[in-house]
């Protein structure tokens, strides 16, 4: 796909789903919260997509990252630094987490390949679930921190600051992969080794691209904090805001621009639609559905018809 | 945390951890295997193991059938229903990529979790049986018969599964498999086999490691995750693609876990098995018990 269709299909996109709040009564249509919702899951997507897709480092502690963007939030807003829809917050968790990121990026992407860095970028995140439950007053424990909800006033500017960060997150994605950065991720991909003899610095640019995957997901952990008024270490810290971004974008396409936001609305509809229908029996069906998407379409929906967007061939199985 | 520690009491928490850690040992032991030849963490592995541990509870209450008598025909079903998940999950994507099978262990995990809950309600279960509460007085120290059981159990799973690598024809073919798999397949070993081999020892020891943990602690349909979580980090600890590395690690993480419980509070401790886990992961990736040094 050329780069003027891709812009151009973006921006059919957002312009429909801007005039989504305008024609459905965005206080009570299920479909305007369903679509903030899949907005969100679009930024985490790319997060990881970035990381993943592109530099090919498989981080599982996204979450990690998720939980420390939300009670950034929280906390400058409790103390008064921040205020509510307040983009400084935004800003403040979006670099909190990158911060974190360099720092726990630098010795583990130094060390650690392949496997032992997903398992390692597990452990960040559980441990980070556990300092947060024991963070006494500043973090409130395991019940976390209850934000001042009467401020809420309506859907619509949580809706468009997703639409706004999740357009953020894939443009950030799009002209990152396609400057110098980009090439220098696919090729530490590729292959390590000739990368390094070609003269780039391996670490530098993974942790470049750790930083900013963590980056986007601080930013949704903070739209999600403002949106939930209550932050707990268990629902924010939640595995699953690694997992569903994963998932999402391998079902789509990982280092693909539209992979992950193909991804992020196939499988939140289906969760979603299945939720409203068998309400008792959703994830036994989510769990099929992503077997069967895999054993039939293993390389995602996106490299059903174009074969990579950037030309790079399909994964390959390395030993 | 300052109370008075007697050489009694650190026995006694020794002995607790080596005795659970056990459990994440035989879990561990199933992971690596599969590690070894597939590359893939095969995340499901706590899933079969919660099953395992329904499916003897059923027994049990059911048909009264004793769960360590149950061994004997769970754990053959399970290395057919291992082979068998092989064949129609797995067969198709091994060579695609490590996504695809991934995904399908964590897509067949989300399943059978819910399944599971769905079918038998999300109810914390545990057997009981005449012997559950009987302990053994050793040198003053207070030995549950269960777990004591579940530790020879696991110790003569270990040494099976050791024999079964070391001395068949079969057992050198997973080792090749694992060591390199190209150069396996120009040998002449069918790839696809090996993998449904290790599958099936895998699951077994995961019904293994199912019923014993029944006959010992409580347990609920989501409870698998964390087992393979806990079975990861012995598996890391113990140097990936080992199987006498993974047991050792299962209970070096069981004496840790244990000790933490003690001395700080339970949140605490599953924080200080992590640190450890990303300790050795960065110091000694090829694991603590590994003998050469190999670069991850």
């Amino acid at each position: 796909m050329k780069g003027n269709r891709l812009m151009g299909l973006v921006i059919l996109g957002t312009a429909v789903f801007a005039g989504v709040p305008f024609i459905l009564d965005s206080e009570s249509s299920y479909v305007v919260y369903f679509l903030f919702l899949t907005f969100i899951y679009i930024i985490l997507a790319q997060g990881w997509n970035l990381v993943a897709g592109y530099a090919g480092q498989i981080s599982l502690g996204q979450h990690a990252f998720f939980g420390l963007g939300a009670y950034v939030t929280a906390i400058t807003w409790l103390r008064g630094i921040t205020g509510y829809f307040d983009p400084l917050a935004m800003i403040f968790s979006g670099l909190g987490t990158a911060i974190l990121a360099i720092l726990i990026g630098i010795p583990l992407l130094s060390k650690l390949r392949g496997d032992y860095f997903a398992l390692g970028t597990l452990g960040l995140g559980e441990i980070l679930r556990v300092i947060f439950t024991q963070g006494g007053t500043l973090t409130g424990g395991t019940v976390g921190l209850l934000l001042p909800s009467g401020v809420y006033e309506s859907m619509k500017p949580y809706y468009f600051t997703g639409l706004g960060l999740a357009l953020f997150a894939t443009a950030a994605v799009y002209f990152i992969a396609r400057s110098r950065i980009g090439l220098a991720l696919i090729a530490i991909k590729d292959d390590e080794l000739a990368a390094n003899t070609n003269g780039i610095n391996i670490l530098k640019y993974k942790v470049l691209a750790f930083s900013i995957g963590a980056f986007l997901t601080g930013l949704g952990g903070s739209l999600q904090a403002y949106y939930l008024f209550h932050i707990h270490p268990v629902g924010f810290f939640s595995l699953k805001w690694a997992l569903y971004p994963i998932l999402m974008s391998i079902m789509g396409g990982t280092g693909t621009i539209l992979g992950p936001i193909v991804g992020a609305f196939f499988l939140a509809g289906v969760f979603e639609l299945i939720n409203i229908w068998l309400p008792e029996s959703h994830p036994i069906f989510s769990g099929g559905l992503i077997i069967a998407v895999m054993l039939f379409l293993p390389n995602g929906f996106i490299r059903l018809k174009i074969k990579g967007i950037f030309g790079e061939k399909g994964e390959r199985r390395r030993r | 945390m300052t109370n008075f520690l007697s050489f009694q009491t650190l026995c006694q928490i020794l002995v607790n951890g080596v005795l659970f850690g056990t459990m994440y040992g035989i879990a561990a032991i199933g992971m690596s295997l599969i590690f070894g030849t597939m590359q893939i963490i095969f995340i499901a592995q706590g899933a079969m193991i919660i099953l395992a541990a329904y499916i003897s509870f059923w027994l049990f209450t059911l048909l009264f059938v004793d769960p360590l008598l149950s061994i004997l025909f769970v754990v053959p079903a399970f290395l057919i229903l291992g082979g068998g998940l092989y064949q129609v999950l797995f067969r198709k994507v091994a060579y695609v990529g490590k996504n695809p099978s991934l995904l399908i262990a964590f897509g067949f995990m989300v399943l059978l979790e819910n399944l599971m809950s769905t079918l038998w309600t999300p109810n914390t279960r545990a057997i009981n049986t005449s012997y559950t509460a009987f302990g053994i007085p050793v040198l003053g120290l207070q030995i549950s018969f269960t777990r004591l059981v579940a530790f020879v159990i696991a110790i003569v799973a270990t040494i099976g599964v050791t024999l079964f690598l070391k001395k068949t024809l079969i057992g050198k073919a997973v080792r090749a498999a694992s060591e390199d798999l190209g150069a396996a397949a120009l040998m002449g070993i069918g790839i696809h086999w090996v993998n449904s081999i290790t599958f099936a020892v895998g699951i077994g020891l995961a019904a293994l490691a199912g019923i014993t943990t029944a006959t010992t602690y409580p347990f609920d349909p989501y409870f698998g995750f964390i087992f393979s979580l806990k079975a990861l980090i012995a598996v890391a600890f113990g140097g990936i693609g080992s199987v006498g590395g993974a047991f050792f690690g299962g209970i070096l993480l069981g004496v840790i876990e244990s000790l933490g419980f003690y001395f700080l509070s339970g949140v605490w401790a599953d924080a200080i098995s992590y640190v450890v886990f990303l300790l050795v992961l960065m110091l000694r990736p090829e694991g603590l018990f590994s003998r050469f040094t190999r670069l991850a």
